[in-house]
This record gives C-alpha cells, sequence and structure tokens, in this order.
C-alpha cells in the first residue's frame, strides 16, 4: 500500500502541465532517435544528457527516461519498414515484422509492436517496483569483497552474451574498459595513473565523452559506410493501425513471458534490450502452436520480440538504482546522469531518497502511455522521418556529440576523448568486439578497483573472504560456471549431450549476427 | 577491406598483448607510496597489474583461436570505405581543428555544408539540379549551426569553443 501510494505521488507529481510537456516532447524526439537507423538510444540518452544540465533534477531524468523508452520502441518503425533496425534492440522485430509489412500489413505490425512495447514495460515496471527494493535490501549485506565480484560477475556475463560467437571478444572488450577506467586519479589514496604526461588526464576519462563518441562518432561512421537502405513505398498500403483485442488477448501468456525474460535479462549487468528481444523471441517460438509462422510474418513473434525488448528498459534500472551496475548501456548513461543531478545510485538509494524508485516507476508509466498514443496516431509521421537523408542528419548528428561533451566541462580536451573513442569504437565493431562490456568497464573499473584493494587491506593481505563469505561464494560459482561453460570445448560437450536429447531435427536458437 | 578477419584478429591480439604487457609493467613500477605507509595490498598498481595480465592471457587465447580459420568472403562487404573516408577525415578535421579555430556557428555550418554537399552532389545529374541542391544544403547548413549555437550558448549558457 505505501508502494502504490509513493507510485500514485509520483505520477501526481509529474501531471503538471509543464511535466506533461517533457514527456510529450521528449517521448517523440526518442521516438524519432529510435527509428532512424543509425540513431541509437544509447547515444539519444547521452546526447540529450548534456541537453538537460540546466534542467531541475526530477525534470532532467524525466526527460532522459522519456528518451530511453522512446527511442527503445522507435527502433520497431524502421525494422518493419526497411527491414533495418532503428536499435540493435529492434533486430528481432525485423524478422516477422518486415514481411508482415511486404504483406501489405506494415500499419497493423507498427499497432501489435506497439501494443507489446507498451505492455513489456508495464510488466517490467511492475517488476521493478517489487524488486528494486527487495534487491537495495540484499546490496545492503554487501561489502568489499562482495561488490569486487559484482564488478566481476557484470564484465563476465556482458562480455559473454554480448560476444556472441565469440565470448573472448565480450571478456576482452570489458577488460578494456576496465583498463580505460585505469586513467587518472585512483579512488583511495589519489594517486595519479597513467596520465602519459597530460594533465587533462589526471581526473580519468569521462564517461560522456567516451559514450558519445563510442556510440555517437562511431555510428555516424557506420551509417556512412553502409550503403544506403531504401524505403519501399509499395510497402506502405492502407490498413488498420490499431491493434485487434482478440490477438493481444490470444498472446496474452506470450505478452506475460516476453515481459519477466526482458526484465530479468534487463537486470543481468550490461546486457541490454536486444538480448531481451531475442531470449524472448526464441522462448516464444518454443512455446509457440503456430512455429512455422515464425520469421515469416508471425503476429506472436513480433509481439514477443517488441515485448521483450521494452521490458529489458524497467529491468535495466533495477540494478542501475539499486546496485549503480547498469542493466544495460542506456542506463550505463542515466547512471551519470544521476550522479551530474546529484542523485547517488546505489544500495543507499531506499534510505536516503526512499520514493526515488517510485518516482522512477511514475516516469516509466508516462512514458508508456506517451509511447502508446504517439504509435497508433502517428504512424504517417513516422514513416515520413524515415525519409530524412542520411546526409543531411548525419553531419547535424556529429555536431551534437562535439558540442554535447563539450558542453559538461568546456574543455576542448573531451572532444579529442569523444573523436578517439569514435574510431576506436568503429575498428572494434567491424571487428565484432561488442561495446556494452567496455562501456561496463569504464563504469565499474573504479568500483572493482577499491574494491579488491579496501577488500585486501580489511582482510590483511588475505583473499579468503573473497572466497568464503556466503554471496561473495555464490558470484564465484557463478562466474567460474558462466566461464567455463561458454569455452568451445564444454560448449561443443554440452551441444551434444542437449542435442541427444532434443532429437537431431530440432536446432538450437542463434542469434542474429 | 575487412576487419573480421583471422589476421585482423592476430593483429589485434599482438596490439592488445602489447597494451597488457604495458599496464601490468606500468603497475609493477608504480609508486607503491611506502612514504605514506599505505597497506602494501593497497598499491595503487595492483589492479592494473592484474588487468594487464588478464589482457595478455585473453591475447594469447585469442590468438591461438584463430589457428585454422579462414577468412570471410570478401565479397559479402556491405561498406563503402570512400563515403567512410570522407566522413570520417571531415569529421576529425571538424572536431580537431576548425572547432576552437573558427568560432564554432561557422565551423559548424561550414562542416554540416560540405559533409552534406559532398553526399548530394550527383555529377550524373544537370548543374542546375545540383546547383539547386547545394543552395538548400547551404541554408540546411547555416540553420542548423546557427540553431544549435544559440540552443547552447543562450539556452544552455555554455561559452562556445
Amino acid at each position: 500500500m505505501e508502494a502504490l501510494n509513493a507510485l500514485l505521488s509520483g505520477l501526481g507529481q509529474f501531471m503538471s502541465p509543464m511535466g506533461l510537456f517533457h514527456v510529450a516532447w521528449a517521448t517523440l524526439l526518442g521516438i524519432l532517435v529510435g527509428s532512424l537507423p543509425g540513431l541509437t538510444a544509447t547515444m539519444g540518452v547521452a546526447l540529450l544528457t548534456t541537453l538537460t544540465y540546466t534542467l531541475d533534477r526530477d525534470s532532467a531524468i524525466l526527460v532522459l527516461i522519456c528518451m530511453y523508452v522512446g527511442a527503445i520502441y522507435g527502433g520497431s518503425r524502421s525494422a518493419i519498414l526497411l527491414n533495418i533496425p532503428g536499435t540493435p534492440a529492434s533486430a528481432a522485430t525485423s524478422l516477422d515484422g518486415f514481411p508482415l509489412a511486404q504483406r501489405g500489413q506494415a500499419g497493423y505490425a507498427m499497432a501489435l509492436a506497439t501494443a507489446g512495447s507498451a505492455m513489456g514495460t508495464l510488466v517490467g515496471i511492475l517488476l521493478l517496483v517489487l524488486l528494486a527494493p527487495a534487491l537495495a535490501a540484499i546490496a545492503l549485506d554487501f561489502g568489499s569483497f562482495e561488490f569486487f565480484w559484482l564488478a566481476v560477475f557484470g564484465i563476465v556475463i556482458s562480455g559473454q552474451l554480448t560476444g556472441g560467437v565469440s565470448p573472448l571478444k565480450g571478456y576482452m572488450a570489458g577488460l578494456l574498459g576496465l583498463m580505460v577506467a585505469m586513467v587518472g586519479s585512483e579512488g583511495i589514496h589519489a594517486h595519479v595513473r597513467f596520465n602519459l604526461g597530460f594533465d587533462q588526464l589526471n581526473g580519468g576519462i569521462g564517461l560522456i565523452p567516451a559514450m558519445v563518441g563510442a556510440f555517437g562518432f562511431a555510428e555516424v561512421l557506420t551509417v556512412m559506410w553502409r550503403r544506403k537502405a531504401e524505403l519501399s513505398t509499395e510497402e506502405l498500403k492502407e490498413d488498420r493501425v490499431l491493434p485487434r483485442l482478440s490477438d493481444l488477448w490470444r498472446y496474452k501468456i506470450t505478452i506475460g513471458r516476453s515481459g519477466v525474460i526482458g526484465t530479468l535479462v534487463g537486470i543481468i549487468p550490461g546486457v541490454g534490450e536486444d538480448i531481451g528481444a531475442w531470449a524472448s523471441y526464441a522462448a516464444a517460438k518454443r512455446s509457440s502452436k503456430e512455429k512455422d509462422q515464425f520469421g515469416k510474418g508471425s503476429y506472436e513473434g513480433l509481439t514477443a520480440a517488441e515485448t521483450g525488448n521494452s521490458a529489458v528498459v524497467p529491468g535495466a534500472l533495477i540494478p542501475a538504482l539499486t546496485l549503480a551496475v547498469p542493466g544495460s548501456a542506456p542506463a550505463a548513461v542515466l547512471i551519470a546522469a544521476l550522479f551530474i543531478h546529484g542523485v547517488r545510485p546505489g544500495p543507499m538509494i531506499m534510505f536516503e531518497q526512499p520514493t526515488f524508485i517510485y518516482s522512477i516507476a511514475a516516469m516509466l508509466i508516462l512514458a508508456t502511455i506517451a509511447i502508446a498514443i504517439y504509435g497508433l496516431s502517428l504512424t504517417r509521421l513516422f514513416i515520413l522521418v524515415l525519409r530524412i537523408p542520411r546526409e543531411l542528419l548525419m553531419p547535424v548528428v556529429f555536431t551534437l556529440c562535439v558540442i554535447g561533451p563539450y558542453a559538461l566541462t568546456q574543455r576542448v580536451f573531451d572532444i579529442w576523448v569523444m573523436v578517439a573513442f569514435g574510431l576506436i569504437g568503429f575498428v572494434l565493431r567491424q571487428m565484432n568486439y561488442p561495446m556494452a562490456p567496455l562501456v561496463l568497464g569504464i563504469i565499474l573499473g573504479d568500483l572493482l578497483d577499491k574494491s579488491l584493494r579496501r577488500g585486501l587491506t580489511l582482510s590483511n593481505g588475505s583473499l579468503e573472504p573473497f572466497f568464503t563469505r556466503p554471496i561473495s561464494l555464490a558470484f564465484v560459482v557463478i562466474i567460474a560456471l558462466s566461464i567455463v561453460l561458454s569455452m568451445p570445448v564444454t560448449r561443443r560437450a554440452v551441444g551434444k549431450v542437449i542435442g541427444t536429447k532434443r532429437g537431431p531435427t530440432e536446432q538450437p536458437e542463434g542469434r542474429k549476427p | 577491406m575487412r576487419f573480421d578477419t583471422p589476421a585482423a584478429d592476430r593483429i589485434t591480439a599482438a596490439t592488445l598483448f602489447a597494451l597488457g604487457a604495458a599496464m601490468s609493467w606500468g603497475g609493477f613500477v608504480m609508486d607503491r607510496l611506502e612514504i605514506r605507509q599505505i597497506h602494501p595490498a593497497s598499491i595503487p598498481g595492483l589492479v592494473p597489474m592484474i588487468l594487464g595480465a588478464a589482457m595478455m592471457l585473453c591475447a594469447v587465447l585469442l590468438a591461438l583461436s584463430t589457428r585454422g580459420q579462414t577468412a570471410p568472403d570478401a565479397s559479402g562487404v556491405q561498406g563503402n570505405w570512400t563515403d567512410f573516408g570522407f566522413a570520417a577525415a571531415w569529421s576529425c578535421v571538424f572536431a580537431l581543428l576548425l572547432v576552437g579555430t573558427l568560432p564554432f556557428a561557422a565551423a559548424a555550418a561550414l562542416y554540416i555544408f560540405v559533409f552534406a554537399g559532398w553526399f548530394s552532389w550527383q555529377p550524373a545529374e544537370p548543374q542546375a539540379r545540383n546547383a539547386k541542391r547545394m543552395i538548400f544544403v547551404a541554408v540546411f547548413a547555416v540553420a542548423v549551426a546557427v540553431g544549435v549555437a544559440a540552443l547552447f550558448r543562450y539556452g544552455f549558457l555554455v561559452r562556445l569553443p
């Protein structure tokens, strides 16, 4: 009851004209950003963070949450119409969305995507409200030993799940991020490390310039490198743009299951919306009565993918708020934004700001209502937006990439950092290194460094508590199992066992490259 | 040109091995702050040493994993390296040279005009149509540059470079 009161109070707080105005423009901007191939949710949140410095705390966070929810939803537009996911989160959406569009059902596909996204976010919000306070309470038992393993866990799991066929590259991206975090003044003795003679590096490498570079500039380069995508007008026939309630009712179990899977994937550090969508899609296909329709324009497949990726958003905020460990790349930027605006995420959040989690839930609800309204009423506008030529859009994006990080510290050095990360990010992407573990490494580097050295100081140099305390031991077992299971030899062995049990005809689900 | 080949992985492995070795060595020789009588387990170089060693291990595993792999078919490449080269070079010129040399609005207008103009120009089309397109691009560049500069200068009170 207390939680419900806090939630209603949060909703009331943002129902002012100015609050609703922020919801309206930020969600619309988010949908536009997400719908344009090349502009991702992370980039949108990172760039918008630089525009929220002068807003008050709650308005700034409201705007960023609306951008995040809108962008993840908006990715479905180009996935359905162009067969190019607007964001990586919508890759699974294109499998069934585009065939529907080819059959002249683009409008209905977008309506289903809207309903799926809205319901996925609502399931995620429910779990956020239920799980976040409990997780914060558990996290109060965390000491340096547990936080060290939490950081290692985040890097290992994120690297493994985002590395695709090569988890090793995921681990290496995470290690690279941790190494970047070693630059600058360390957190215990304030000793400056690896500044290479540049005084500007004494404070370390800024997260915002690094992320704007890795997700913004690298994305601009990738878009200009790719061949142009053409929007087929033949696919835009008039058809129904409101979802049928009978369809939604028929897929109620798929919606509920995808919402829970998406939220749980969101809770895992640094994994993100694309994995949430693929996992939900795979689960829906496995249990569907119309398996053969998946990939050919299945309503159920489309609904599962969109519900799954949208549910990751509230899920990713659970560890971000309670442990200060992001569940996804956009959530990593949100953590940076929270610090900028004076909110300290972590286990103490339920003591320092007990209603804050409910305020976040209220913001998510408003953003969900906004995507439902926009999604069902502005279908034609979003189709027009997809026609903006990349040669006009990309230089504007890069101009914002330059001025955004500069605006935070007013240092030209941060522009250089952004450019360096953009070029490195482009090359790493081309080589199939995932960006999410790299970003997570930059965020978790300080936590890992301080926790290990503090823990060793507390135990007088002994490693024993790192392996004997119950929560630490649980982390160690999970990490060891994850690494062992990601080894090619083990995967082959497990594959043989599972293959024998399933029979020769059933293929395990794979992730789209 | 592709970056996702075994040869590229071997080069990356060698580069990251060197980076890991450099970080480990840097951590090893880093000041241990004995003068401040800190606990020996909290020396600043400890974690860099571990991370460097872990990166070296991963680099070796990556190099080993490329054994017996063959390069993917180059015909499947989707990208255009000329477009990429121009976009990367001109963006770097803007960010590293023009910003700070010219007033931000002028630098941004020049950058957007040249970038959009380069990709909009169609040699096969009549000159008049290209000229019209360039006028549109110029107006667009000036409008966006002035708008962005004004937003940050007067909206967010940022002293522009």
